[in-house]
């Protein structure tokens, strides 16, 4: 047993220089922010914890990191990811395809900048076919934010009273969550001059 | 030989540092190809640096298979950017 201790090869000096590349790859991982980004940096992780494995004489080692620890793992997580990190926003059926102009086009590219550049989420369009759908599909926890635009239903429907025409003309956009994380996000971050938003308890909204 | 698996191992900082600088994604991704073709062809010199028939396989099925990842990632990070 000593004899077999004493007598391993000597360290080649080159197998320090490949190890200490691997806590330098790990500490690139753990510093971060962006989902995607780390996953990417995991397959680095892995590619060189293969070659750590190998040189130091550990090639079933090396093989199951490759193998498992990198591909699998890197392939779960990506599905894990793009299925979580995500933003269900509830729209009316009519505006979401009508062709040409679409008024919902700014605020949903301000939503992709503020969710998507700094929150690293995925924002996902649930088309409904009218308000009380809607409503029913945030109280359901369908979708997390439903947004709709006031001036154009009264366009459309000639039965609304005409008293709060001029009230409504001014918000473009009506925009409701039923979280509050969201609801406080949106509030620091959404430039709102044109956009009313609102914030919905559901707990309340049923015990009510 | 010693100085020549320096010098991979110097070439092997160059991909390592784009990863870490760059902010777009793809580049990223064009950092990790790099990175596993690199730690695998480093793996096959060490095997034969050392006679060592074992880590030359592992690093074969290494270099294939970390390209089959590599696609499955680039495949689910461009769905992603179409949705």
């Amino acid at each position: 047993m000593t004899d077999a201790l004493t007598s391993a090869a000597p360290v080649d000096i080159y197998t320090y220089f490949i190890v200490a590349l691997l806590p330098l790859s790990a500490c690139m991982l753990i510093f971060q922010v962006n989902p995607y980004h780390a996953l990417v940096l995991r397959g680095i992780l892995g590619a060189i914890a293969a070659l750590v494995y190998a040189v130091l004489g550990a090639a079933d080692v090396a093989l199951t990191e490759a193998l498992m620890g990198t591909m699998l793992a890197i392939t779960l997580y990506a599905v894990a990811v793009r299925s979580s990190l995500v933003l269900r926003l509830g729209v009316i059926n009519q505006l979401a395809d009508r062709p040409g102009d679409q008024p919902l086009e700014p605020l949903l590219a301000e939503l992709r900048t503020i969710f998507g550049r700094r929150h690293h989420l995925r924002l996902e369009l649930v088309p409904y076919p009218d308000r009380a759908a809607l409503h029913q599909g945030l109280m359901a926890k369908e979708v997390h934010v439903t947004c709709v635009v006031p001036s154009l239903e009264l366009a459309q429907d000639s039965s609304a009273s005409p008293a709060s025409l001029p009230v409504s003309a001014q918000i473009t956009y009506q925009t409701t969550t039923r979280l509050k994380y969201l609801y406080e996000i949106m509030q620091a971050e959404l430039s709102t001059a044109k956009t009313q938003l609102s914030y919905l308890d559901i707990a309340k909204e049923v015990q009510s | 030989m010693t100085l020549i698996l320096i010098a991979m191992i110097l070439a092997l900082l160059i991909p390592i540092y784009e990863a870490c600088k760059d902010e777009d994604i793809w580049q990223k991704m064009l950092a990790l190809a790099s990175i596993a073709t690199k730690t695998a062809m480093m793996s096959l010199f060490i095997s034969v640096l050392r006679d060592d028939w074992m880590i030359g396989v592992v690093a074969v099925i290494i270099l294939s298979v970390g390209n089959a990842g590599l696609m499955l990632l680039a495949h689910v990070i461009r769905r992603m950017h179409e949705a």
